[in-house]
């Protein structure tokens, strides 16, 4: 007990002290003419963009006196739990990373503003950025946001692997048998996996239905439009064939072992020669496999005689939170990481392909080749892809978080019903809750 | 006489007292000592609990400026229209029902194991009490995880008795339960000591006279030691139980926040986080978490209730 007290009797007095001298130094410090105004900013990622971004900033902080940062990062899932309840708080950061998934939301929340302003009066600068990589972060034909490199669904393939097995590549046009096929002849000729988790993501889901020329959310988001429930049940099919044979890990597996960081990836360890992925991540996928290995990326398999499951879509955005008191001097700052050379020598094309095509020129000598292979790889889908689909629907995390993943992918993945059956809860539930949201 | 004493001096220092409060000094400074908590009380206790009341009965995504109003739909919708909540209803009872009597029976048995007294009794208490000050956390969730895994200590201990080795226990459905369960037993170490406490107050001459009257091991206990630890079981039984209800970090940090296999991490804490934090479905979690807090308090009324029945208190037959 009076160890306890000590304690916090030391807490208190070390709160107290930092306080005294926090109002002893602040009336103290020289007013200069521009006081420097400080800027918020927050991203989602890995330590490695975590790395790269603070570094940007930095080099920022020192050409411009006049701004200062403060900024916070976190993963994906925290990021949006922390910016909602700032939101509530009112006191979002100026600058926020933003994701094509959540822009429709964040507009009818009116929290972000239009940079169409910025744009015309030249603080960012989109002269010769092709019209397809700036329109994704429209809406209503308003620019919230500025997308910071371009994606595509991707298989990264460990050519080394492929090697030794005996195994050609697959080019990009191969089909969903294909697949299957090159995955057995893994188990079969090394007894490692073909490839790894991920298959039975919502986004290849999405997939089925792109290569089939449909999107399968209706206009308003509030149902599901697709009603044929053919396609889905036939990946299901063949995921659970794969699982059987060990073409694939297990959905058990990959519960106990995927712990959402990379180095727990089936390929990243040298247990799988394929692995599921944004074309972005494959930049530290690769680099958490080390050094001496040797990867290519090809599209999405497709159904056969299908369009490209693939489709161009921006990796994620930076746009201007509408408590920002600053927009301008943030636009500026969103201009450099768009812009700027140096700032993209830092970066190196980790946040995806970036827009300018000056940048991408600049960077193709600094790249390692896994990096430069991402460049290549979005070229190779821009001449061969189907067209970005519509954003996702407001209840879409709810769908996928809900009813997708517990309801659909769990209970038959782990043979608790047939495929048949989870198309149908697919339909049932899944419009139930599109629909639900207000 | 004594007594008369004290009824004579009381009203005097009443009087006293009357005085200063009209004056108002010396209260000031009490008053002041206590601000800081009812400052904390109201500003982080009090006004939370009201708010999360009303919103209970609002439909509101935080980010949306305001909430608004839509009756009871967010109870309707729980009990009628959502299929996961009752699946989360369903795996916390399975999960308290189970691991608390565990616990408990865990806690008692070494309990009584340490009343002996044996050399070094003092650092095996402080070590079986260890998990308790480290326990409940995220990096003892996160060891969990590994113990667990296909290539963790258990299986490593399987594998090495010669015993088929799982390959997944938190994949498996049937077992991902069950090592959430073992994580809350194997937190047992406040339930034993205060077990200790209560062991040490029953009178030895009681098991002497038991040993006289020629009974066994255990005839002691279930006649002996049982009923007179009887309070001490019940108090712990309602703290532990209220506990088990509430459980969160680890199954959180175990099924990477998402209560899988099938929803059989699912518990309802877990799934009122999902609901406000990931789904920002405020009204709705405000909602559950009253059910949840009148689910808990009618609980423990029956527990109380029950308690005339099966706890015996000394003092009554005195």
């Amino acid at each position: 007990m009076s160890n306890l007290g000590r304690r916090e009797f030391l807490r208190i007095a070390g709160v107290a002290a930092a306080g005294a001298a926090a109002v002893r130094y602040a009336p103290g410090a020289p007013v200069l003419a521009q006081t420097p105004l400080t800027l918020r900013i927050m991203w989602w990622g890995s330590k490695n963009r975590h790395d790269r971004t603070i570094k940007v900033l930095e080099m920022y902080q020192a050409a411009h006196p006049g701004i200062k940062f403060t900024y916070e990062f976190t993963g994906f899932n925290d990021y949006w739990t922390r910016l909602a309840t700032q939101a509530a708080g009112g006191n979002l950061p100026d600058i926020i990373q933003q994701d094509y998934a959540r822009l429709v939301e964040w507009e009818g929340n009116r929290l972000m503003v239009p940079l169409d302003d910025f744009v015309k009066d030249g603080t960012i600068d989109l002269s010769r950025v092709p019209k397809v990589s700036i329109d994704g972060g429209r809406v209503n034909g308003k620019l919230y946001a500025i997308n910071l490199g371009n994606n595509s669904q991707s298989i990264l393939l460990d050519t080394d692997a492929f090697k030794r097995a005996g195994v050609p590549l697959p080019d990009q046009k191969w089909t969903w048998q294909d697949f299957e096929q090159i995955a057995l002849a893994f188990r079969q000729k090394l007894g490692i996996f073909g490839a790894g988790y991920e298959f039975s993501d919502q986004q290849v889901w999405k997939s089925l239905y792109i290569a089939r020329g449909q999107w399968v959310f209706s206009r308003d988001g509030r149902s599901l439009a697709v009603t044929d429930d053919g396609p889905f049940v036939e990946h299901l099919k063949m995921l659970l064939r794969m699982q059987k044979a060990e073409a694939i890990p297990s959905l058990q597996q990959e519960i106990s072992e995927y712990h959402s960081n990379i180095e727990a990836q089936p390929i990243v360890q040298g247990k799988a020669a394929m692995s599921y992925q944004w074309s972005n991540q494959a930049v530290a996928e690769a680099a958490a496999a080390g050094k001496g290995r040797n990867y290519k990326l090809v599209h999405l398999p497709r159904p056969k005689g299908g369009k490209p499951s693939n489709y161009l879509k921006p990796s994620q955005f930076f746009s201007i939170t509408s408590h920002s008191k600053h927009p301008k001097e943030a636009a500026a700052v969103i201009d450099y990481f768009t812009n700027s050379i140096e700032a993209n020598r830092v970066l190196l094309a980790e946040r995806g392909v970036p827009i300018a095509p000056k940048i991408q020129e600049a960077l193709k000598p600094l790249l390692q080749p896994v990096e430069l292979e991402t460049i290549r790889y979005v070229a190779r889908v821009q001449t061969d892809s189907s067209p970005l689909p519509p954003p996702d629907p407001e209840a879409f995390a709810a769908f996928q978080n809900n009813v997708f993943n517990p309801l659909v992918i769990g209970p038959v993945l782990l043979g608790k019903i047939s495929p048949e059956e989870g198309a149908k809860v697919l339909r049932v539930e899944g419009n139930r809750v599109l629909a639900q949201k207000s | 006489m004594i007594t008369n004493q004290f009824r004579t001096a009381r009203p005097e220092t009443g009087r006293r007292e009357r005085r200063r409060v009209r004056l108002g000094e010396h209260h000031l400074a009490g008053y002041l000592f206590i601000a800081p908590w009812l400052i904390g009380f109201f500003a982080f206790t009090f006004i939370p609990i009201a708010a999360s009341l009303v919103l209970a009965f609002t439909n509101y995504n935080i980010l949306s400026p305001l909430p608004h109003w839509i009756g009871v739909r967010n109870f309707e919708r729980m009990f009628s229209h959502d299929p996961r909540y009752w699946v989360s209803v369903r795996q916390t009872f399975y999960f308290a029902f189970t691991s608390v009597p565990l616990k408990l029976a865990f806690a008692l048995a070494l309990a009584m194991l340490m009343t002996a007294p044996r050399r070094l009794v003092g650092v095996y208490r402080a070590a079986y009490y260890l998990p308790s000050i480290v326990g409940a956390n995220v990096a003892v969730a996160v060891m969990w995880r590994q113990i667990f895994g296909t290539d963790g200590v258990v299986n490593a201990v399987l594998a090495a008795a010669g015993l088929p080795a799982h390959t997944s226990w938190l994949g498996n459905p049937a077992t991902a339960v069950w090592t959430v369960i073992a994580l809350a037993v194997w937190e047992f170490g406040s339930p034993m000591l205060i077990f200790l406490a209560g062991l040490k107050q029953i009178p030895a001459e009681l098991y002497e006279a038991a040993a006289i009257d020629g009974a066994g091991v255990l005839a002691r206990f279930t006649r002996v030691t049982f009923p007179l630890l009887t309070p001490i079981i019940f108090f712990n039984f309602v703290v532990q139980m209220i506990f088990g209800f509430t459980v969160f970090t680890s199954a959180f940090i175990i099924s990477n926040g998402t209560g899988s296999p099938l929803d059989t991490l699912l518990f309802y804490p877990l799934y009122l986080y999902q609901k406000g934090f990931r789904d920002f479905e405020m009204g709705y979690a405000a909602a559950m978490a009253w059910v949840l807090l009148v689910v808990v308090a009618l609980l423990t009324a029956l527990i109380f209730k029950s308690s005339r029945y099966w706890v015996f208190y000394a003092q009554e037959e005195a």
